[in-house]
């Protein structure tokens, strides 16, 4: 039994451990590739800041455009890691195990990208410090009241608290790492390990606190994406004054999540070997909660719309047409079919939940949600309640280019994650041996 | 401030005044085209009726100064507040550009500066001196004038007497050839808008929203 | 006397903690080091933990300075936004909630730092290196007891224990 024991964790190590050691060209080359176009788009955020915010293709009536876009849609998908590794951590679920960390990580990167853009999308970037409550010859405090300092509070709460967690788990994997590792990464995970022993008095106080931590992270993240949900629920503009917002963005979120950790899960499994740890029925198991957010996004969709149109009051009306037969129709139809028809098509059966398929729906749905969020702020703004304001928005190369950099600068983040530490919590497997 | 609509001809001198008096940036034609010109106010235009038969209605539309306007909760920088006189105020200096209140505005009467704001030669020379040109990345909006406001209060009170009223004039109101503009204060009964408000033809715009706007505009009842 | 015992499962590791309690042993002066958590030492050594208690009032304490501070600057310069009043509690509940739920987030991080006793660097009593598949027993024993407390960790079923002289 011992030696049963040692060899399955020294595969262990070595599938998950093997990542770590060298850089393969195609990995440098994935790398370079990344930094160039996150780069580029920094220098096009540069740019933006030294001509003004009018190099972008936002105007009267529609002040908002794809920085709040993206910033939604990022915060979004930041409620992956935290949503289902800590529902799966409080409900003991045992397929927890290689999804947690991939999650946690892309948790906190898409958070760091997201808290991006509120800064990116101001008219004087370079003063955003003021909305920091800190005595200042202005004699002046922020506003509480306002939905964007409650946006801040929020996302500073989130982002620590997921940080956290993601490093809890870690601390044991760095002190096994430091102790087979030579050179800089031995200082490095020396010093990232905090001097982890193993004793069973860390052993007790780590258990104890992921488990609170899961508990917390969850009520924090419903309230993250309720916030930003806020920052329109709680304008009068047309169809933005909507008392389902809240809820609405938050079941949102959770869809697109979980279809960033199902694109991201298969990527990592294919491109790291492990294919014996991230097994089809975790795309299984994963692929029915996609399915079943999916139809929970359809219901919030189906009653938002219903209502509006229902209701009928003007303004909301020539929204709505907008949106369902006007310009943004095609958009509106395209959402539709990535986030409901084809997810309920590869989803529904257990036949057709093959990693592929599933993968598929991860993707579209990721389109599908981005639609969302576009059609979500964009018809309201062109169409504001005096129709002489009325305007459209077309984008510009800036802001395609800082768009495209964030996703090159999610998988350059990603990329160095997965060289630096392992995408598996090790430790976690290795519970089974000892129980 | 009431506007009374069965006497503006919209000949947009008003607009015309306030660009003089503001500082206001001009737009050169494509930036216009992309919807980023300025007009604090604006002459909006509604037609009834099919040819031949077209009624016109034109309808100066700027900052309502709404008593619970919904643009100054959501600044952060509270760079838009309503001041103790009821005016709601909009200070540069404070605004970082977030923009959240140019949303919130349901008369879109906000505008922002995209970039630094440029006047052809000679045009920059044609500035009024008391009021501020607005740097890039600020929001901007009808003041109803503060800084003649400003002037009138200060000069009366440098000669001891209450302020009259119809004396303060903000540009629009001092341009209407048609005299469809009346500016006052609405804290005095006896003032010339006091009885204009609660006359039998004042209605406000979009009420409904609970904005609680000041300008009122006067029109025959149907 | 620092006797160093190291097991190959769980259950050996169970008798022999049963086995040093019935000696007079405590949990503070048993420690168990692993690579991975081994259930029967977290049931039979007892770890009382203050970590709900520090959140929870963490929290509390978060909550209230965050209700004085926006009631303070709401009141230090008053400025009226939309009608709406100077300090209200819906306006500003998120804010109030949120800073509650990162007091007891940090409690909760630094208790754990805290509690794992990873804050206290130097360590007199030197700790075994972790090896795959082994789990290390550590008791600080008396001097006088330490042939028969070997004897009985040999009995519980150590592969091997190590002596060593506790360092003043």
């Amino acid at each position: 039994m011992d030696t049963a024991v040692a060899t399955r964790t020294d595969n262990l190590r070595a599938t998950l451990w093997r990542p770590l050691a060298g850089f393969s060209r195609a990995y440098l080359a994935a790398l370079v590739l990344t930094f160039l176009l996150g780069a580029w788009g920094l220098a096009c955020w540069g740019y933006q800041i030294f001509r003004g915010i009018g190099v972008a293709g936002i105007r009267r009536p529609t002040m908002w455009g794809f920085y709040l876009v993206n910033f939604v849609f990022w915060i979004g998908i930041s409620h992956a890691g935290t949503l289902i590794s800590a529902i799966l951590r409080l409900t003991d679920a045992g397929w927890r195990k290689p999804v947690t960390r991939i999650a946690e990580a892309i948790t906190v990167f898409a958070l760091m990208i997201g808290a991006m853009f509120p800064i990116i999308h101001l008219g004087r970037p370079l003063v955003f410090f003021w909305l920091i409550p800190y005595p200042n010859s202005r004699l002046l405090w922020p506003n509480f009241r306002s939905p964007l300092l409650w946006d801040l509070t929020a996302i500073v709460t989130y982002l620590s608290g997921s940080i956290i967690y993601l490093y809890l788990p870690l601390i044991p994997d760095l002190a096994e790492l430091a102790q087979h590792a030579t050179g800089w990464r031995e200082r490095l995970y020396r010093l990232l390990s905090i001097g982890w022993t193993g004793s069973d008095r860390q052993w007790h106080a780590l258990e104890r606190a992921m488990h609170r931590m899961a508990g917390m992270i969850l009520a924090v993240a419903v309230s993250v994406h309720t916030v930003v949900a806020w920052d329109f629920a709680m304008a009068v503009a047309p169809l933005w004054h909507s008392t389902i917002f809240g809820p609405y963005f938050v079941a949102g979120a959770i869809f697109s999540g979980i279809a960033a950790l199902l694109l991201v899960m298969s990527v990592i499994r294919r491109l790291l070997h492990l294919e014996t740890y991230v097994l089809p029925v975790h795309f299984d198991n994963l692929g029915k909660l996609l399915f079943l957010m999916s139809l929970l996004w359809f219901y919030f969709t189906v009653a938002e719309n219903l209502t509006t149109w229902y209701g009928n009051s003007p303004a909301e009306m020539n929204v709505f047409g907008s949106r369902v037969r006007g310009p943004f129709a095609p958009y509106f139809w395209v959402m539709i079919f990535c986030n409901f028809v084809l997810p309920f098509l590869l989803l529904s059966s257990r036949r057709m939940r093959s990693i592929r398929n599933v993968t598929i729906a991860a993707v579209t749905v990721l389109i599908g949600m981005w639609l969302e969020r576009y059609l979500i702020i964009l018809p309201t703004l062109s169409y504001p309640h005096l129709a002489s304001a009325t305007g459209f928005y077309k984008p510009t190369w800036v802001e395609i280019s800082i768009t495209a950099s964030t996703f090159a600068a999610m998988a350059m983040f990603y990329l160095i994650f997965c060289k630096l530490f392992p995408a598996i919590a090790v430790w976690e497997y290795k519970n089974d041996s000892h129980r | 401030m009431a506007i009374d609509l069965d006497r503006c001809t919209g000949c947009e001198a008003c607009v015309a005044a306030c660009h003089a008096e503001n500082n206001l940036p001009l737009s050169d034609p494509a930036e216009a085209e992309k919807g980023r010109a300025f007009h604090w106010i604006r002459v909006d235009r509604y037609y009834e009726g099919e040819f031949p038969d077209i009624r016109m209605k034109y309808m100066p539309v700027l900052c309502q100064q709404c008593e619970d306007a919904p643009c100054e909760p959501v600044c952060p920088t509270y760079a838009t507040y309503h001041n103790t006189e009821g005016l709601n105020v909009q200070v540069y200096n404070r605004c970082i550009g977030t923009r959240y209140c140019g949303n919130n505005c349901p008369y879109s009467v906000r505008f922002f500066n995209w970039f630094e704001p440029e006047w052809p030669q000679p045009l920059e020379l044609q500035h009024n001196p008391d009021v501020s040109i607005r740097p890039s990345g600020v929001m901007e909006k009808c003041t109803f004038c503060i800084q003649r406001i400003q002037r009138v209060k200060r000069d009366a009170k440098a000669d001891g007497r209450p302020v009259v009223d119809g004396e303060v004039q903000p540009a629009c109101v001092q341009s209407c050839p048609a005299e469809a503009m009346t500016f006052g204060d609405l804290n005095d009964p006896e003032s010339k808008i006091s009885r204009l408000a609660a006359s039998g033809r004042a209605t406000r715009l979009l009420e409904d929203l609970g904005t609680k706007p000041k300008v009122f505009y006067l029109q025959r009842a149907k | 006397m620092i006797l160093t015992a190291d097991f190959v499962n769980s259950q050996s590791v169970a008798s022999a903690i049963q086995a040093l309690k019935a000696r007079g042993y405590g949990a503070g002066e048993i420690d168990i080091f692993s690579t991975a958590p081994v259930e029967p030492a977290e049931v039979l050594l007892e770890r009382p933990s203050r970590m709900s208690l520090v959140a929870v009032v963490s929290a509390v304490v978060f909550c209230l300075s965050a209700v004085a501070f926006v009631y303070y600057t709401q009141h230090d310069y008053r400025i009226i936004t939309g009608g709406m009043p100077i300090f209200s509690w819906w306006s500003t509940g998120v804010i109030f909630y949120e800073f509650t739920m990162f007091g007891s987030i940090s409690a909760t991080f630094i208790m754990f730092l805290i509690e794992s006793g990873l804050f206290k660097r130097r360590c007199s009593i030197p700790t075994p290196r972790l090896e795959e598949g082994r789990i290390y027993l550590r008791v600080v024993c008396d001097a006088g007891d330490s042939v028969s407390s070997v004897e009985c960790l040999y009995e519980a079923g150590a592969a091997k224990v190590d002596e060593m002289e506790e360092q003043a």
